[in-house]
């Protein structure tokens, strides 16, 4: 049982630095919907760089910020500034991301005749809170990725919602005209917030490949950007509704694990494998209430 | 030629070139000469009337999922799920190919099998419809998870139900001759799917632009609070599109599984969905220009591994040329938004100043 | 007398993809001065001064301040040096509190909400302004709204003010409070840039009337040195004919074509009614003309009679019978027709071709289909004889909507909701923001309606429209009829009151309004 919450918050970690950036991005007024090319590019750049430098994780996780925020600048480029749709642009760079890391997981390695591995992100048990029953070894056996979601949630939701950076950005989301007549510069805080969706993406698909399984595949996100997109959907746009909807996602994700590795199950292993992605049919449809931001995924366009 | 149309050419012909210069510039890293590569690309296709034939072959399921795409997109709705559509039309045609092929006669079997596609597609592609009319849920999102499911699904049915009799591999036993779509070029793949495919996109064409029906859809899409005035139901209208989306891109699968596979194998053609998407916004969602625009990928899917297996080239350079195609010829909206405003106001100061 | 110019715009001109909107612009801003810029619609009035403002780039032209020329790229520049504007559609965030958007882009780093709260208290209380700083803004009366506008601006401590058409959403006495208040404002030495159309708020408030007319200045003048009729031949650059029509007193003898019967409306998960109880009859050829401050229930009264939203309680009755659970597409059939006030979202579809939008409201109508497919040819034959009847300026049936004037626009919808509209035709705001031509051509179209013998529904912010127009006048307020009376049994002053919420016998002394 232990295991299993640990592993719900491992599986949740990348999921909620996607999400949260995406709680960002769309209350500004843009979906992120590179979210998934993204996850792939830092998980590549970051293996990429980590196994070069001789399994240097930390040098990874900074290319694949690099990586991500490089990739968002394209994308918030196209959307932002030359308004283009957001959805569509999406998924050619989706399409892109994936074209460009297997050609270039090729053009590195070849044809590697034993598999490519770095040693992955170790956990880092914190003294005396990890021995604390119950919770310890779920919250305080984590590795540092983990750990700085612990101030990065409620630094999000303070920002967005006590300082006047995040009082812009919720204000452009629903009325970019009234955010302009009053000064602030739309499409600049809007690029600047799939830039933060860049790092944080970035970081969220190093997770895969270097804080978890020490390897990369291009099948290694199969739609965990996505999971992350519907999370800030379910999450009603709220860092705290985010961080519930990751725990969720992340219980889910952790059972299938288990379901898988224990062999013995009465249902096929697909079931938890599309576990997630039922859940989020489930829970998109039983969604009631929803804050969405009035103009999300409408360019601002004025005259003159 | 009115310059709406030229820009349109223009800036797209010059996207998919920029895009294939692009991809091509990456080659260098391989220590490959872009220009050589990209001589065996298109020489390549035209060695002889087997890769050429190829080219239509890739281009036929293309055209179904981009129509699968675009024709939602007339009603403004996002489908992003004719990946899963596709394989649900896959695992229908194989499994019912499989059934039937020693009771009935072939032809017979044929068209029974199109018709349970169309049907199982549709509703596949119809439930996201129904629950976007009925809860207002984001079909973007469903129709996306709804792939991932349909994928699973598969895989557990090729593992099973449907998994060959050596059940060696995760695939199918291959299907009857009988139960094949005919060729119709001898000596080359090239399918009576394509037919029905270019067929497919003319008829989804006097839907949109010449009928009642099509012309309610595309309402609702470009004004859904006017469409709604004029007392059409948008509701039942997005459950109708979303069916006629789901069947389109499920006969994808029958095409390909009947005409060229002949059975169906795990993890098939993964980015069917996602080029075409490509290939609908290249045609700027018209029906007629997707032939072309199916075409024009079949070639490039064609020729991207022919290039592969002759200079050492990995075959993802397909998708890189495909993602490069399209985020330019996204860039190539912005120039023609541009170009238009541009003469606009031209002709104003033009006006102005006789005035 | 005041001195120099406080801002001199000098020369401006600007171009937009599709109209002329400034061509050689120049105009001077005194401090102390109200400047009443005047003009029709589209005439540029707005443009320039969302160039001054900084939210459109002239292509020619210098800004000076105080003798200094600035660049003013953005709103932002243009605060830092002491101008505000006011935008026509009030440019508020509705999700958020009135405080917050208040402060938007003038506070940094981290905000305490308590503390502005109180700011923004006082400061509406030192303006004589009732407004809540924590309430939401999307559940104020559009009157509040607007004060949140008026408070950020004295919130930046403005010193050039400059509001359009800051009345069009005001009773008549909440105008004149606005007035009262720019008055007020210029005394202390500021300035006051006041955009309209209305002659009588000019005569009224300016010091100096600039007037505008197709993107260009055509008259600069004291009030003192002019009155409303040489004004009026300025905007308008020819004689304007008085807009007196005739009215018919028979309609009474009629029988009745539209009856509302106790309707009542309410949002599914809304407490408040949209509708209250509302009853009324129209008679064969009579216009009811509905008055009301906008946001007053109009949209629902049209979404009860097109059968766009079910009723929560109430019937409707055409010629007798009982159509309350017909739906949209039931009451086209049998003769509703319905001009929508927000004609370009749910009137036409604007990148469709006008054949299209002629075909919008009948694509279930089978003679207009032939062997499956739309009759194309006759399309084109009706929309085009059409375009000729109704003098629609369009290059033909295979125009785009987006591609016509507001007014050209305008006349596309009625030509179909005439001939859709037999038995009777909801207009809503049918001139809203149209030049005066558009507008004698839509008040002819209504009139011969009405002696076709068809029963009109007229809603309308603007009096003039309403007192010209109707047999009778039906008086909406917060979604009830405060009463209804034949045309000549009220003027001015008195509809004002009823706009406001006041029924005879409870009106107040003085004609000023408390604050809500």
């Amino acid at each position: 049982m232990i295991e299993l919450l640990s592993r719900t918050i491992m599986m949740g970690t990348p999921l909620l630095y996607g999400s949260l950036s995406e709680v960002y991005a769309e209350r500004s007024g843009v979906m992120n919907t590179a979210i998934e090319g993204i996850f792939l590019i830092g998980a590549w750049a970051g293996f990429v760089a980590a196994y070069q430098t001789g399994g240097n994780l930390l040098i990874g996780l900074l290319a694949a910020i690099a990586a991500g925020v490089l990739t968002a600048a394209l994308y918030g480029w196209i959307c932002v500034y030359l308004k283009q749709h957001q959805i569509v642009t999406g998924v050619a760079i989706n399409l892109l991301a994936l074209g460009f890391t297997a050609f270039f997981q090729r053009v590195i390695f070849g044809v590697p005749v034993t598999p490519l591995i770095v040693q992955p992100l170790r956990p880092i048990a914190i003294p005396f809170l990890s021995d604390l029953p119950g919770i310890g070894p779920i919250l305080f056996n984590q590795n540092i990725l983990t750990y700085l979601l612990f101030i990065l949630v409620p630094l999000a939701n303070f920002v967005l919602f006590k300082t006047a950076l995040g009082l812009s950005i919720r204000s452009i989301g629903e009325n970019p005209e009234a955010g302009d007549v009053a000064g602030v510069r739309v499409d600049r805080l809007r690029f600047l917030t799939i830039l933060f969706a860049g790092v944080m993406c970035g970081v969220g698909g190093a997770f895969y490949s270097i804080g978890y399984l020490g390897m990369f595949t291009t099948t290694i996100i199969g739609g965990r950007g996505w999971i992350a997109f519907a999370i800030c959907f379910l999450g009603n746009w709220k860092p705290l509704g985010v961080l519930a909807g990751t725990l969720v996602f992340g219980l889910a994700e952790a059972v299938a694990i288990y379901m898988q590795s224990s062999g013995a199950s009465f249902f096929p292993n697909e079931l938890f494998i599309a576990l997630p992605y039922i859940l989020t049919i489930v829970l998109t449809v039983a969604r009631r209430s929803f804050n969405v931001p009035a103009q999300l995924g409408v360019p601002y366009r004025k005259e003159g | 030629m009115n310059s709406k149309l030229r820009d349109f050419l223009v800036t797209n012909i010059l996207a998919v070139v920029l895009g294939l210069t692009a991809s091509g510039l990456l080659l260098l890293f391989l220590g490959e000469n872009p220009l050589a590569a990209m001589g065996t690309l298109f020489g390549s296709l035209f060695r002889d009337s087997y890769t050429f034939a190829d080219i239509f072959v890739k281009a036929t399921p293309l055209m179904f999922t981009a129509l699968a795409f675009a024709f939602t997109f007339q009603a403004n709705l996002f489908n992003i799920g004719a990946q899963g559509q596709f394989y649900i039309g896959a695992i229908t045609a194989v499994g019912f190919s499989l059934l039937l092929q020693d009771k009935l006669p072939g032809l017979l079997v044929l068209i029974i099998v199109l018709v349970l596609t169309i049907l199982f597609g549709g509703l596949w592609g119809g439930l996201i419809g129904w629950l976007k009319a009925r809860f207002n849920a984001n079909e973007f999102l469903v129709s996306m998870m709804s792939s991932y499911v349909a994928l699973n699904i598969m895989n557990y049915l090729l593992r099973t139900l449907l998994l060959e009799s050596k059940g060696e591999y995760p695939q199918t036993n291959p299907l009857d001759s009988a139960v094949w779509l005919q060729t119709i070029v001898p000596g080359t793949r090239l399918h009576s799917g394509f037919i029905l495919a270019v067929l497919s996109c003319i008829g989804i064409w006097v839907l949109l632009y010449k009928t009642p029906l099509g012309f309610r859809i595309r309402a609702v899409g470009q004004g859904k609070d006017a469409a709604e005035m004029a007392g059409i139901n948008y509701k039942t209208l997005y459950v109708v599109a979303f069916f006629i989306s789901g069947a389109l891109a499920a006969i994808g699968g029958f095409t390909e599984v009947n005409g060229v596979q002949h059975m169906l194998v795990q993890g098939f053609n993964p980015d069917i969905g996602a080029a075409g998407i490509g290939i609908a916004i290249l045609a700027n969602g018209n029906p007629i220009g997707i032939i072309f625009a199916a075409i024009l990928f079949g070639a490039l899917k064609v020729g991207g591994t022919i290039m592969g297996q002759l200079s050492g080239i990995p075959s993802s350079i397909t998708e890189l040329m495909l993602g490069f195609v399209m985020v330019f010829v996204i860039l190539a909206y912005f120039v023609r938004e541009k170009l238009e405003d541009n003469r606009e106001k031209a002709k104003l100061k033009k006006t102005t100043v006789n005035a | 007398m005041p001195a120099a110019p406080f801002v001199e715009l000098r020369n401006i001109s600007k171009y937009f993809a599709k109209v002329v909107a400034n061509q050689d612009v120049s105009l001077q801003i005194r401090k102390g001065e109200v400047l009443a810029l005047l003009g029709e619609n589209g005439a540029g009035k707005s443009t320039i001064m969302k160039v001054l403002y900084g939210l459109y780039k002239a292509e020619e032209g210098q800004i000076l301040l105080d003798g200094e020329e600035k660049v003013i790229n953005s709103p932002k520049d243009a605060m830092r040096l002491g101008i505000a504007m006011i935008q026509q559609h009030f440019a508020l965030v509705q999700a958020h509190t009135v405080t917050e958007n208040i402060i938007l882009g003038l506070v940094r780093g981290r905000f305490d909400r308590k503390h502005y709260d109180k700011i923004v208290a006082e400061l509406a209380a030192d303006h004589g302004f009732a407004v809540d700083p924590a309430a939401v803004v999307s559940e104020l009366p559009v009157g509040v709204q607007q004060k949140v506008e008026i408070l950020k601006a004295l919130y930046q401590n403005a010193q050039l003010l400059i509001m359009d058409e800051p009345t069009a959403v005001l009773t008549p006495q909440e105008s004149d409070a606005l007035m009262n208040f720019m008055q007020q404002n210029t005394r202390a030495g500021k300035a006051v840039v006041f955009i309209t159309h209305k002659l009588r708020e000019v005569m009224e408030v300016a010091d100096r009337i600039v007037v505008m007319r197709n993107g260009r200045v055509v008259g600069d003048l004291r009030k003192e040195e002019t009155d409303e009729i040489e004004l009026s031949k300025l905007m308008v650059g020819r004689e304007i004919h008085d807009r007196t029509y005739v009215q018919d007193s028979g309609f009474g003898s009629r029988p009745v074509a539209l009856e509302l019967q106790n309707v009542s409306l309410r949002e599914p998960k809304e407490e408040l009614f949209r509708l209250k109880n509302i009853s009324f009859q129209v008679h064969k050829g009579e216009v009811l003309g509905i008055a009301g401050v906008s946001g007053n229930g109009q949209d629902s009264l049209c979404d009860a009679i097109s059968g766009y939203r079910r009723l929560t309680k109430g019937k409707i009755l055409l010629n007798g019978e009982n159509i309350t659970a017909k739906s949209v597409r039931e009451r086209i059939q049998i003769g509703i027709g319905y001009v929508p006030s927000d004609r370009q979202r749910y009137g036409l579809i604007m990148s469709m071709k006008l054949t299209e939008n002629m075909f919008l409201k009948r694509s279930f109508e089978e003679v207009w289909v032939k062997r499956a497919l739309i009759d194309e040819p006759k399309l084109d034959a009706y929309t085009t004889e059409k375009i000729h009847t109704y003098a629609v300026k369009a290059t033909g049936p295979d125009a785009v909507a987006r591609s016509l004037s507001g007014g050209n626009q305008q006349k596309v919808i009625l030509a179909r909701e005439v001939d859709l509209g037999s038995e009777a035709i909801i207009f809503d705001q049918p001139t809203r923001g149209l030049d005066l031509g558009a507008i004698e051509h839509i008040h002819r179209t209504i009139l011969n309606e009405k002696e076709k013998g068809k029963a009109i529904v007229l809603i309308s912010t603007e009096l003039s429209e309403i007192f010209g127009l109707s047999d009778r006048i039906a008086v909406i307020y917060r979604g009830e009829i405060l009463g209804i009376y034949k045309n000549r049994e009220l003027d001015t002053e008195k509809i004002g009151l009823l706009m406001a919420g006041y029924t005879p016998g409870t009106a107040p002394e003085t004609s000023q309004p408390c604050e809500q």
